[in-house]
């Protein structure tokens, strides 16, 4: 990959004099537990938080967690076995969906190797594996009980509920194991399965599952907008460079508000819908930080985060007045990533959005 | 003292409604102000262990505890426990005497020619002399092969031995020896290896060469079961002649480092050390309280939850450890931040609690001797008043009084797989950017508590400018920080109180093995930030006029690389340092913000 970065395009001019506190203050590690966390996302009413977190000594794996901030106690709602991931609240109901392999009879022995090698004292480059056993399930806080609403081979995973907890929009690899491959891509299977990925919606029922994108790329990172579009990150063929897109729920009016030429991912809305954050490694390869975008995707994006090391996954609290979002920056034994909480300036985000220049493109 | 109206305003918005009110803010927020102003007030004259100011220290402390409603220990009818220990040491006229076969004995004494080692005993001995090189022995466990004894009989002899280590070493040999260079190391293997005394003298190759080793600062007791002291080049002379050898050439020998020079008696001479140490011993109190449970303790696991802090500073700085400038020199050594913040955050601590049901005992402590080397805290592990298998936890307050940018500290998290959960619960309300630290072997009084076995924590928010300087003042605590700090340790304490499991200890394997200081015979001017968990060492500070200022160093700056030694954290910039030559200039890189630099550092001697 020639690396996009053109040195001027990082300030230009207005925003020069922006900084980290400009939009975030109070900045401070939420999940202190375990080897990493990420992947926070409130509850409707904001009282409580879901993120994935490898804290269970005998599960080397992410699991689901909910934190609830009144009391700060922490419970796992996930099945314990296997490994999971992306969780979301449904709306108006006590169902919590997320992304399991609990169902595959050989997680445990995946768990026990993976203690292994950890105990070995070996190390590896961290890699999400893609795991094609990787289905959506949602469980009911109420009952205890987990349904399952996905069943195809391939990853489902990555989901969001619509504003009205009737309909789910995630992300799946389905099309890589449904039909035969070509040589070509049999290799690409085995090189990346991410290609293969591609947005769908369903009920939440997990009835009518619906196709709505078809290229080259891994597409997922999807949730629904205030306004019932769905927002989601699209990578290009050559899986380094990725952008933010929106699209109506039927996959039409696909449009791209991103234009950085880097892996720009992880997009969430702003609960006053008139922006979206997201992360991108613009400035750096490794240095991921997250930034802003309007919403129709006309302005250059605004960095938000200017802390060395991985900042990503931004989510904005449903009054709009906190960010969650995972980050490396505290070192030591939260260097893997852990989840961040900051106040969030709101009319500082909106000033800066309007000083903003015409989105840039990038030089290739 | 930043952003402080702000962190009020953004605490009231952060999902707090809810908690557990533990704290009434107000009331606490006035009486936390009130205890560092009092404590670290002139009034307090820095509250050095065993003075008249740690005295009324004490009696502040225990009218609070007091007011409260806390009580002595079970079975103690006062909170403070004494402790005994060595105020100072001073040579009180020691001798040498050297016979030549036939002469008659030729004496020396007075300070710059023969002076004890503050470690001595205090009596007299006689004997032959061997030379014993250096005097070190790197032990078995090491795998490294030195010993300066091997092959020689020194029973009931007395030892000369030169200070430091071989001086022509290559770097790796120096880095090992280095370690076992203390001379309380040396005198230790000497006495093992059955000298009655030993000599030390100051090699003409060596910094400080010929002079006698300075009274130290030393906090010991009792003496080290052997007659020890160092004497001048002039002193050394006769018994050198003896040898028929020159002094020079026989340590650039011993300076190669090759183990396998040895050492040789030196006929026809005897000596006669007349060692005497003044030891000044005082008495230090600890001021120890506790709220009782509220219900009765059967099938309690673990009765009893500990906090603590040290209340005792360094007086007037004339005992060792200060940093104040020329300009402030024997000035009163505030302490606010260290450590009435810590002291006031543990009467908090009690505050709220004694408004509160307690299904264990609250034990609320306040060390004195920290300063001087955890000597109450160690004093109370030694002989704890009840068995220490009956404490669930401790959980210590050292410098709590600085909170910048949200950042809190807590170290020690290693003793127990419990902590990291339990912080993470107890911080969702208080909201601090927690660092978490897992090593235990910190200097403070957590350490006591670490090697006694119990799990424990100490919060600390950092070194600054000010440490150990008079300018350690009460304006400059963030008060409304600091009470959240209580706040979040109350939230940790409440649920240790509460909770049926108790943190399991684990023991923490210290990261480097230190037999001696020897290292620090070299001087940098640095002043690590130990809160610190970036890659490199982060400076907290400069010294003033040291090598580190004059070097253009400053607070902030990362050191990265030190005489072509990478450094990643504390424990790489100690051995780093070991490796380097007084006087000898040496190529530092470091950061400053995001740029790279480089600039020359050139060591001086630690007198």
């Amino acid at each position: 990959m020639a690396l996009p970065i053109s040195a001027s395009s990082a300030s230009s001019g207005s925003q020069s004099a922006l900084s980290e506190s400009t939009f975030l203050s109070r900045v401070r590690r939420l999940t202190v537990d375990g080897k990493r966390a990420g992947e926070g996302y409130w509850s409707p009413d904001g009282k409580r938080l879901v993120f994935q977190s490898e804290r269970d000594p005998a599960n080397p794996f992410y699991q689901i967690f909910v934190l609830d901030f009144a009391t700060g106690d922490t419970k796992r709602i996930s099945p314990g076995v296997g490994k999971t991931t992306c969780a979301f609240f449904r709306p108006g109901s006590s169902e919590i969906m997320f992304g399991s392999t609990h169902l595959d009879p050989k997680s445990k022995q995946y768990q026990d190797e993976e203690l292994a090698f950890r105990a070995s004292g070996k190390e590896r480059r961290y890699a999400w594996d893609y795991d094609p056993e990787m289905d959506i399930f949602a469980v009911d806080e109420k009952t205890g009980t987990t349904k399952r609403l996905t069943t195809a081979r391939g990853y489902d995973a990555e989901g969001g509920y619509s504003p009205d907890g009737q309909w789910i929009v995630f992300s799946s690899m389905r099309d890589a194991y449904n039909r035969t491959l070509s040589a070509a891509e049999q290799k690409q299977l085995e090189l990346d399965a991410s290609y293969f990925a591609e947005v769908y919606i369903m009920k939440a029922d997990g009835s009518g599952q619906t196709r709505l994108t078809d290229w080259p790329g891994y597409d997922g990172g999807t949730f629904f907008t205030k306004d019932g579009k769905i927002v989601w990150r699209h990578f290009e063929e050559n899986g380094l460079v990725a952008n933010v897109w929106t699209m109506n729920p039927d996959g039409s009016d696909k449009k791209q508000l991103t234009d950085f030429g880097a892996m720009s991912w992880a997009p969430y809305e702003h609960p006053s819908g008139e922006y979206f954050v997201f992360a991108s490694n613009k400035l750096g390869f490794e240095n991921f930080e997250v930034f802003m975008v309007d919403k129709a995707g006309a302005k250059e994006p605004v960095r938000i985060t200017y802390t060395a090391g991985f900042d990503g996954l931004p989510v904005p609290s449903p009054d709009g007045t906190q960010m969650a979002f995972t980050s490396a920056r505290g070192g030591g034994a939260g260097s893997a990533g852990q989840i961040y909480l900051a106040q969030w300036n709101h009319e500082a985000a909106m000033a800066a959005l309007k000083a903003a220049g015409p989105r840039q493109t990038p030089k290739r | 003292m930043t952003n402080t109206k702000h962190v009020v305003v953004a605490m009231a918005a952060a999902c707090l409604v809810a908690s557990t009110p533990v704290f009434s803010q107000t009331a606490t927020s006035s009486r936390t102000r009130t205890h560092v102003e009092t404590l670290a007030s002139d009034k307090f004259e820095g509250r050095l262990t065993g003075s008249p100011g740690e005295k009324l220290a004490a009696d502040y402390i225990i009218s609070e505890l007091k007011r409260m409603g806390a009580r002595p220990l079970p079975g103690l009818t006062d909170f403070r426990l004494p402790f005994t220990f060595t105020a100072g040491s001073k040579d009180g006229g020691t001798t040498l005497a050297i016979t030549k076969a036939g002469s008659a004995p030729q004496l020396f004494s007075g300070a710059t020619t023969v002076q004890a080692l503050s470690f001595s005993d205090s009596a007299e001995t006689s004997g032959a002399i061997v030379m014993a090189g250096y005097g070190l022995v790197v032990p078995e466990s090491q795998n490294f092969g030195y010993d300066s004894y091997a092959g020689l009989d020194v029973k009931d002899k007395i030892v000369v031995v030169f200070r430091y280590f071989p001086e022509d070493a290559d770097q790796q040999t120096r880095a090992i020896l280095a370690r076992y260079a203390d001379l309380r190391y040396k005198a230790q293997a000497a006495r093992q290896r059955g000298a009655k005394g030993m000599l030390v003298v100051t090699g003409p190759r060596s910094p400080n060469a010929g002079a006698v080793v300075p009274m130290s600062f030393d906090t010991a007791i009792a003496g080290s079961g052997l007659v020890a002291a160092s004497i001048s080049s002039e002193a050394f002379a006769p018994i050198m002649a003896a040898s028929g050898k020159s002094l020079e050439a026989v340590q650039k020998e011993f300076d190669s480092g090759n183990p396998h020079v040895a050492g040789f008696a030196i006929p026809d001479v005897t000596v006669t050390l007349k060692a005497n140490v003044i030891r000044q011993q005082q008495t230090g109190n600890n001021v120890v309280g506790y709220l009782p449970a509220t219900a009765p303790l059967t099938g309690v696991n673990k009765p009893w939850v500990a906090v603590g802090a040290h209340y005792d500073h360094l007086g007037r700085g004339t005992t060792g450890g200060s940093l104040a400038g020329k300009d402030e020199a024997n000035q009163i050594h505030h302490g606010a931040d260290d450590n009435a913040s810590g002291s006031a955050t543990v009467l908090a601590i009690g505050d709220a609690f004694s408004q509160q049901p307690r299904k264990r005992h609250l034990l609320l402590a306040f060390w004195s001797g920290e300063e001087l080397g955890l000597l109450g805290s160690n004093a109370f592990v030694t002989k704890p008043p009840f068995p220490l298998e009956q404490m669930s936890a401790y959980l210590n307050f050292d410098m709590v009084g600085r909170v910048a940018g949200n950042k809190l500290t807590v170290q020690a998290t290693g003793t127990s797989a419990m902590w990291p959960r339990l912080l993470e619960q107890a911080n969702i309300a208080a909201g601090f950017d927690l660092v978490l630290q897992e090593d235990p072997y910190q200097p403070t009084d957590v350490g006591s508590f670490n090697t006694a076995s119990v799990a424990c924590l100490t919060f600390f928010t950092g070194a600054h400018q000010e440490y150990h300087k008079p300018s350690d003042t009460a304006d400059k605590i963030n008060y409304e920080d600091l009470v959240r700090v209580g706040e979040l340790a109350s939230g940790v304490v409440r649920r240790l109180m509460d909770s049926a499991d108790v943190p399991q200890f684990t023991k923490v394997e210290q990261k480097t093995e230190t037999g001696g200081r020897a290292g620090l015979r070299l001087f940098t001017g640095t002043i690590p930030d130990y809160a610190s968990d970036v890659k490199g060492l982060l400076l907290g500070g400069v010294i003033g006029g040291g090598p580190a200022e004059q070097a253009g160093l400053a607070k902030g700056d990362v050191i990265i690389e030190i005489a072509g030694q990478s450094i990643t954290n504390i424990y790489d910039y100690t051995y780093a340092l070991e490796l380097l030559k007084i006087g000898e200039p040496a190529k530092v890189v470091y950061m400053r913000g995001s740029d790279k630099r480089e600039t020359t550092l050139t060591p001086s001697a630690r007198k």
